[in-house]
């Protein structure tokens, strides 16, 4: 039962990523990006992540798709005409070559991973052994919070100095040219 | 039951679509959002492996990280785009060929 | 004057060609400026002063004189040029100087406003120069030097008024004619030198000469070279059939008809006759008869229906040359020299009046607004009230042409008659017809002169209507003076003391023909009446028909027309030899316009083709090559230039695919 819902959410996703990917409109494939962050999220709930899921969808579709959006729309309409594709077709065709390259990786990922996984890595199963895999009635958040203030607080710190910079250099690079 | 590998293909898919993104969209804007994909395919990537780390944490803990730096990422991209486009009237990066002269 | 002033003969002779000379290196230098002709008739007047006071006394009937100076030597040979006088040298060159004199000054005033005047005295001095070194000459290719000289003067006199492209015609047809005389004269020269081995007129034809000594290497070759002589006397003085270019020369000046084509040119023909007479052996001599005879027959009935004035006395001079040269076939070459004489006389004579007429009737044509032919007698008649002086003059002529008693013609004709049936009663057989043909063109030569006299002389005048307003004038006394001089001359007076008996003429007893030996009593009088009798009665028929208006033929007699068109003779030299020499030279320009050109034409094209080809090979082969390799040069550089062309994302495709394949790669290996 379960497994019906995981695979729901793994083609919404996919299905979502591919109509973005395809769509000629760039305004609604930005809005599909939305269901597959959703999607997304969906799926880190599948893997017991929570709070990640959480995070996902406060931090990516709050904050990164809501940016790109108002940037997308807020823009100088040069902009918006210019990435405009003003033809009839819905779906863009695509590009050859770079299917060929993506469906080879792709390909090469699926095989190195069904070969991989074929046995149970070390770790995993020895893990597996001593219970040491999370279990749904786990407090994700408590221990996330204890293990980011003691092991993981490095780059913790370093991390806020790094969205400093990230936010000064944004605002910087994209300022008014001053007019002499 | 939802195995490991599913969640590792699942990644495989979303990743090489953003590789896909990247390589074939003529549109900026485009190919931000296939490196969003890709580093969302690593984020799902980390937090399948999280499962079987109860003791550390560490895949989620990246998985967070990952995500504010994606964020970072889009805010600077952006700004880059906006600033690409001031210079060259253009945001596909066909366009944009010459070195700066 | 004459005792303290003496010129030897010789000097004399060479004084009386080089005058001539002198007047014409004078005008060819004055050119335009010389228009009266003063110099020209001034160094004749010498001339002839000279010849009738030094040269003629000096050698007739004395000592004949020959001196030759070494031109030049072929080999062994030597050819010279010098001066030979004797007996029939000096009478022709006194009948030249007295005939040109008058013609001179006559020329004077007949020439007056002509605008190529200064041109006329260059050339009638350049012929008194050649006619006169003629009679000089001292072997034949002297004589031969100045015949071609007098011949080439005739085609520039001829040809004078050469704007009209009739009298081109004409002097291309008299010179291109006596050309073939000229073939003749030099054959005759070639057989003569080769069988004699010398040219010198005294060598060969003196009282010890090589000719009466030596015999010739055979008869065939003797009737050759007599032959061939006969051929250059025939051109020139216009025997049948080479007679056609004399009436065509009346496209010239009146004038120079009297002079040339009269008198002296025509009969250097005669002369070159007479002075080689012992080349020649008895086929040569009967056939000169017979073409003599024929030509006098010929041309007398041709006169007989000519409309043109100076046509009828064209053909009377044909005919009279006939004479002339039937006598010296028969061997009596000193009737014919007198016979040349007199005719020179009156035959200048009448030319100069009928130029008299002609130029009075142009100023009547030009006056009077008139058109007509000047020269058609069928236009004139009852000219003797408007020019008695000239109607006088010219009836003196032609009495004497007709051969009536008293006057000089009388002498002559009479003395080729006679001798003529002499020698066919001598000769025997056929022959016998030659002088009675003779004594027929002696009855037509009165009818077609009687014709000519009563046409233009009696009657009424044509357009006597417009005479009223416009009338004809009488000559000047300028052209009635030299005329005078001339009828003087036409008398038998002049000739012999006995007016009626040729035996005494001063001529005949200077020259001395072998002449035969028998003489039939009754001949020499009978003919004379008979043929003076029906002389007269061809005048009379001819004022009956003409002036009586009882002409018997119809205008579109057959005879009357074969008559006046010359016996189609031109029209058939035209077809037989001008059309198909005309297309002998179309055939060879064709072969060099097409084939001679044709190959020139087709190794261009070779050339050009070879070049066409080449230039290809070098365009595309050559050229092609270098091309392809710089076009190849060029794609593959195109083609690996599109790796770096400066897309982001081409990079990443081109790094993830050799990415993939080296990972692939790696796994399978």
């Amino acid at each position: 039962m379960i497994d019906i819902v995981f695979y729901v959410f793994a083609i919404f996703t996919i299905g979502s990523a591919l109509a973005v990917v395809s769509l000629r409109n760039t305004a609604k494939a930005l809005f599909l990006f939305f269901f597959v962050l959703f999607g997304m999220a969906g799926l880190f709930i599948f893997a017991l992540a929570d709070f990640v899921a959480i995070t996902q969808i406060m931090v990516y579709v709050g904050g990164v798709l809501i940016l790109m959006i108002f940037a997308f729309m807020l823009s100088i309409k040069e902009l918006l005409a210019s990435i405009q594709d003003n033809s009839s077709r819905l779906f863009t065709l695509p590009n050859w070559q770079s299917l060929i390259v993506v469906l080879g990786f792709f390909l090469l990922l699926s095989f190195a991973i069904t070969d991989w996984l074929a046995t149970t890595p070390n770790w995993i199963s020895a893990n597996q052994k001593t219970q040491a895999i999370l279990q749904p009635t786990d407090n994700n958040i408590e221990q996330l919070g204890f293990r980011f203030m003691t092991k993981y607080l490095l780059p913790f710190e370093v991390i806020s100095i790094f969205l400093l910079a990230a936010l000064i250099g944004a605002a910087h690079l994209s300022r008014k040219e001053v007019e002499d | 039951m939802i195995t490991l590998t599913h969640f590792l293909l699942v990644s495989a898919a979303l990743f090489c679509i953003g590789m896909y993104a990247i390589i074939a969209k003529r549109n900026a804007i485009m190919i931000l959002v296939g490196i969003e994909f890709i580093i969302n395919a690593a984020i799902l990537n980390l937090v399948a492996f999280s499962r079987y780390d109860r003791a550390e944490y560490g895949g989620q803990i990246f998985a967070l990280f990952a995500i504010v730096l994606a964020a970072a990422a889009v805010a600077v991209g952006l700004a880059i785009i906006l600033s690409v486009y001031r210079k060259h009237q253009t945001i596909n990066p066909d366009k944009i060929t010459d070195l700066r002269d | 004057m004459n005792v303290n002033f003496h010129i030897s003969p010789e000097l004399g002779s060479l004084l009386v060609v080089l005058l001539p000379f002198a007047g014409f290196l004078y005008q060819l230098i004055a050119g335009k400026q010389a228009r009266s002709g003063l110099i020209p008739s001034l160094a004749m007047l010498v001339s002839g002063l000279i010849s009738v006071a030094f040269v003629f006394p000096a050698i007739w009937n004395k000592t004949p004189f020959s001196v030759e100076l070494e031109w030049f030597t072929i080999g062994q040979y030597s050819l010279g040029f010098g001066l030979h006088l004797n007996n029939l040298s000096v009478l022709m060159q006194l009948v030249v100087c007295l005939i040109a004199l008058p013609v001179h000054f006559y020329s004077k005033h007949y020439m007056k406003n002509d605008p190529g005047i200064h041109r006329y005295w260059t050339f009638l001095s350049l012929f008194c120069t050649a006619m006169l070194g003629l009679t000089i000459a001292s072997n034949l290719f002297m004589m031969y030097v100045f015949w071609e000289l007098i011949g080439f003067a005739s085609y520039l006199l001829i040809g004078f008024w050469f704007d009209r492209p009739a009298a081109v015609q004409a002097n291309k047809k008299a010179f291109i004619i006596n050309r073939i005389g000229d073939l003749g004269f030099l054959l005759g020269i070639a057989a003569v030198f080769t069988t004699y081995g010398s040219l010198n007129l005294l060598d060969l034809f003196g009282p010890d000469g090589l000719v009466r000594g030596t015999s010739p290497l055979s008869e065939g070759w003797a009737t050759f070279t007599g032959c061939c002589f006969l051929l250059a006397a025939m051109a020139k003085s216009a025997q049948f059939p080479l007679h056609v270019w004399l009436p065509d020369a009346m496209e010239g000046p009146t004038s120079v008809s009297s002079l040339i084509h009269a008198a002296t040119m025509v009969a250097a023909g005669v002369f070159l006759l007479s002075s080689i007479f012992p080349i020649f052996n008895q086929t040569v001599l009967l056939l000169t008869a017979i073409i003599g005879c024929f030509t006098a027959l010929i041309a007398a009935l041709f006169a007989l229906t000519q409309h043109d004035i100076k046509k009828i006395l064209a053909f009377s001079t044909v005919s009279q040359l006939g004479y002339m040269i039937a006598s010296i076939g028969m061997g009596a070459w000193d009737a014919a020299m007198l016979h040349l004489t007199t005719h020179a006389f009156f035959k200048c004579l009448l030319f100069l009046g009928a130029g008299a007429i002609i130029h009075e009737l142009a100023h009547f044509k030009s006056n009077s607004g008139l058109n007509f032919d000047p020269q058609n007698i069928q236009f004139m008649g009852g000219l003797r009230r408007f020019m008695p002086k000239t109607f006088l003059l010219m009836t003196v002529a032609a009495l004497a042409l007709a051969g009536f008693p008293l006057t000089s013609g009388f002498l002559s004709k009479d003395a080729i008659l006679v001798h003529s049936f002499q020698w066919a009663q001598q000769a025997g057989g056929g022959t016998l017809l030659i002088p009675l043909t003779l004594s027929v063109v002696s009855v037509l030569t009165a009818f077609y002169i009687g014709r000519m006299i009563i046409k233009v002389f009696m009657g009424r005048f044509h357009f006597q209507k417009e005479t009223e307003q416009t009338p004809i004038q009488e000559a000047t006394s300028g052209m009635l003076l030299p005329m005078g001089f001339l009828a003087l001359g036409s008398l038998a007076i002049g000739f012999s003391l006995h007016p009626l008996s040729y035996h005494q003429a001063y001529i005949l007893t200077g020259l001395s023909a072998a002449t035969i030996a028998t003489e039939s009593s009754l001949i020499p009088i009978v003919l004379p009446i008979i043929l003076t009798l029906s002389a007269a009665a061809g005048w009379w028929l001819g004022w009956y028909w003409y002036i009586r208006q009882r002409y018997p033929f119809s205008e579109s007699n057959k005879w009357i027309a074969w008559s006046a068109n010359q016996g189609y003779l031109n029209q058939a030299y035209e077809r037989a030899i001008t059309n198909s020499t005309l297309r002998l030279s179309t055939f060879t320009y064709w072969i060099d316009r097409n084939l001679v050109d044709g190959l020139v034409h087709l190794s261009v094209w070779f050339t050009r083709q070879l070049a066409f080809t080449s230039a290809w090979i070098d365009r595309y082969l050559v050229d092609g090559l270098v091309n392809t390799t710089a076009a190849l040069a060029y794609q593959i550089g195109h083609l690996l230039r599109g790796v770096q062309n400066g897309r982001l994302q081409n990079y990443l495709g081109f790094a993830f695919t050799i990415l993939l394949i080296g990972i692939v790669y790696l796994i399978f290996k």
